[in-house]
């Protein structure tokens, strides 16, 4: 008798908790994996949003999971293989394309109101999405780099804030002493090298990204590279990467080492936090203008979640595009791609710097979209390091480039 | 004869007694799944063009990937790399760990405070060692303060992490520093054990305390020599967070090691049969190493 009613407590314990699942079935719970910094504050933004549009779309529940820039991208990869992966996630833009290789990306152009919703944020930033003729992702939030100063170095050494590229060199020259260096260049790879090189006309690859001979290699770039390459040598111009020994570019700052850097909207955050008094100004212009490079994250969605994920994902996405939710982001250091809140007052307000990024964004060139693209950039950093540093000559070691970079494509 | 019988009895006794069988197979089962599995897997992989994803097709390559890995430049210095690092460091460790066990081991007051002091580097995080070596070995650092400003036996600043072999050697000296203190506790270990008649029979022949260590103490502890030998050595090969840290392989993949330079190519460069090839290459001079320590070891308990 004892067993029976145990049995039948058992019994109705499962029917209560299958019915409970039942009614749970008719959420759909979307899981969203994302790299936004917890310590500026942006997490708790985005968890506030999240609330706010579980609030609209009450059968919705997202499920956001914090990862590094580097823990994402080795997630999505595992998850390639096993398939444990988000059905939305916010990353890095040069994710796309070889996210894109693993073949695990939806299509998110195929949605219906994809035009609309693209229509309302930033083309140059969006065209991160495009390969073929579908597009693989939504802009979510973008980023330039911008010629950073400080301006009580500057000041102490009377230099003005130069307005070409060539004087930008002699000023950080003129800058070096007992214990200032001019500048700092945290790495080698074209996000830094590249706006000096298409500044001054030069490219990377072909304009189909077929080959580098020509390109790498020109008399252009070798030409740009040898200018970094003698502010290197006289010490002028400091490199983390070329020598792990150097000062990191963020406690350069913080004890004003370092005059000058070309870097992205988070160097206003650390130079406030650091309490440095710093200018930022467009890169000065090069024969061919001034053409930073282009960064920022794209929300990406995956074609293994179900038709009823993706379209609640496909939601989120929405939502964190528009104005209100990208003018939040904004007063958290998150650069807006939705253009109504490129000119909201608010978002202005939060980022004063805006406005030097949108100018610098007009012009702003996004590195290749191809899915070798890590490994091409490796191959630059490593040649441009081993000019830089005078480890080969200039010359020499961008034909090597340009080599290894025809095998890799070949 | 009389081995032939033990040996046959005892197999009865395991076929019979299914239990150990049931204890066994847990453990048998986990290493076939997260050990065997992934060996047999990625030797497998090492012959493709392995690409990961949905649906994707993977054409056979044949040897070409290993091809790939022998003359790819980084991948040879790596793997130099990487036995300069194993060469270095273990015996270096082991050597100073023995010391600092057979002095510990010599005393009585302090002892635990002294074994709990040569320990300390081993529990705590490499990452957080590694960034404070990483701040020591800068060209502002400590030790070169200490060097130019303090000693002044240098002029100029050494620029330690900037070119391979001294950035190497701040790695190395990281990992022999990390790596003292477990020395010291299985060395501790092994000398307790030995029995202190042997000590007492050497007095009483008045032997010299060089003597007793080379007579006595080495041969007693060989087993555990051997084990540190090994254990260390295959440890040094799967060396990842030092260099990792310290220097990122950089400059120019100058202190790439094997695994630093394997984690680019799976991770960054999606090469995965390019990886699994070099980890296969890796995999087998470890055993070829293993297996030669084996004999060296052996060898001298026969001599």
């Amino acid at each position: 008798m004892k067993r029976k009613s145990i049995i039948l407590a058992l019994l109705l314990f499962l029917v209560v908790a299958m019915v409970g699942c039942n009614n749970d079935d008719e959420k759909v719970t979307i899981e969203f994996w994302h790299n936004y910094s917890a310590s500026d504050g942006q997490v708790t933004v985005l968890e506030t949003l999240i609330d706010e549009f579980e609030e609209v779309n009450p059968n919705i529940e997202v499920k956001h999971v914090f990862m590094e820039w580097g823990a994402l991208k080795s997630s999505v990869v595992l998850g390639a293989d096993t398939g444990v992966l988000p059905d939305v996630l916010r990353g890095d833009i040069a994710f796309v394309p070889q996210f894109q290789s693993l073949n695990v990306l939806l299509a998110m152009s195929d949605f219906e109101d994809y035009v609309t919703q693209a229509n309302k944020v930033l083309d140059s930033a969006n065209s991160s999405n495009l390969m073929g003729n579908k597009y693989y992702g939504l802009a979510a939030n973008t980023n330039t780099k911008i010629l950073f100063y400080n301006e009580d170095l500057l000041e102490a050494a009377s230099v003005d804030v130069p307005d070409t590229l060539d004087e930008l060199w002699t000023a950080v020259s003129s800058l070096k002493s007992e214990s200032v260096i001019g500048m700092v260049e945290p790495w080698t790879g074209i996000w830094n090298v590249g706006p000096y090189i298409w500044s001054e006309g030069g490219e990377v690859l072909s304009p189909d990204n077929s080959t580098a001979e020509g390109y790498i290699n020109s008399q252009t770039v070798v030409d740009v590279i040898q200018s970094l390459a003698d502010l290197y040598q006289a010490e002028e111009l400091a490199g983390p990467s070329m020598d792990p020994g150097a000062t990191g570019d963020t406690d350069g700052w913080a004890s004003s080492l370092y005059a000058f850097e070309l870097d992205g909207p988070w160097r206003a955050t650390s130079n406030e936090a650091a309490g440095i008094n710093y200018g930022a100004i467009p890169l000065p212009e090069g024969s061919e203008g001034s053409i930073s490079v282009l960064g920022g994250e794209n929300f990406m969605q995956f074609k293994n979640s179900s038709v009823e994920k993706q379209e609640a994902a496909w939601k989120f996405v929405k939502f964190m595009t528009e104005e209100h939710a990208q003018v939040e982001m904004a007063k958290v250091g998150q650069m807006p791609v939705n253009l109504a809140a490129l000119e909201n007052a608010e978002a202005i307000e939060a980022m004063p710097l805006l406005p030097v990024f949108q100018e610098a964004l007009l012009t702003a060139k996004a590195r290749p979209v191809i899915p070798e693209w890590s490994q091409v950039e490796d191959i630059i950093a490593t040649k441009v390091a081993e000019a830089i540093t005078g480890t080969k000559t200039v010359q020499a070691a961008l034909d090597e480039a340009a080599e290894a970079i025809d095998d890799l494509l070949g | 004869m009389d081995q032939v019988i033990k040996l046959k009895k005892k197999r009865k006794l395991n076929r019979a007694d299914w239990r150990t069988w049931v204890i066994f197979l847990p453990g048998i089962l986990f290493v076939l799944l997260f050990t065997i599995y992934p060996i047999l897997k990625m030797f497998v992989m090492s012959f493709f063009d392995w690409n990961i994803g949905f649906q994707a097709t993977s054409p056979f390559m044949g040897l070409q990937n290993y091809v790939d890995v022998l003359t790819d430049p980084i991948a040879i210095r790596a793997i130099i790399n990487t036995f300069v690092y194993a060469i270095v460091t273990v015996p270096l460790q082991m050597i100073i760990g023995l010391a600092v066990a057979l002095l510990i081991n010599g005393i009585k007051r302090l002892n635990l405070f002294f074994r709990l002091g040569y320990y300390l580097p081993v529990i705590t995080s490499w990452v957080v060692v590694a960034l404070l070596f990483r701040y020591i070995f800068a060209n502002s650092g400590l030790m070169n303060y200490f060097l130019v400003d303090v000693l002044g036996v240098v002029e100029e600043p050494v620029n330690w992490l900037g070119s391979r072999w001294s950035a190497l050697a701040s790695a190395m000296l990281l990992g022999v520093w990390k790596g003292i203190g477990w020395n010291m506790i299985i060395f501790l270990a092994a000398l307790q054990a030995v029995p202190k008649n042997l000590y007492e029979a050497a007095d009483i022949d008045g032997a010299s305390r060089r003597q007793k260590f080379f007579y006595i103490t080495l041969p007693s502890i060989k087993g555990t020599v051997t084990f540190a030998l090994v254990m260390l050595s295959i440890g040094a090969f799967n060396t990842y967070t030092p260099i990792a840290i310290l220097t990122g392989g950089n400059p120019m993949h100058q202190t790439e090691v094997v695994l630093t330079w394997m984690y680019f190519q799976t991770f960054e460069a999606l090469n995965m049969g390019y990886s699994a090839a070099l980890s296969m290459i890796v995999t087998g001079l470890i055993m070829l190493v293993t297996v030669f320590l084996f004999g060296v070891t052996r060898g001298k308990k026969v001599a």
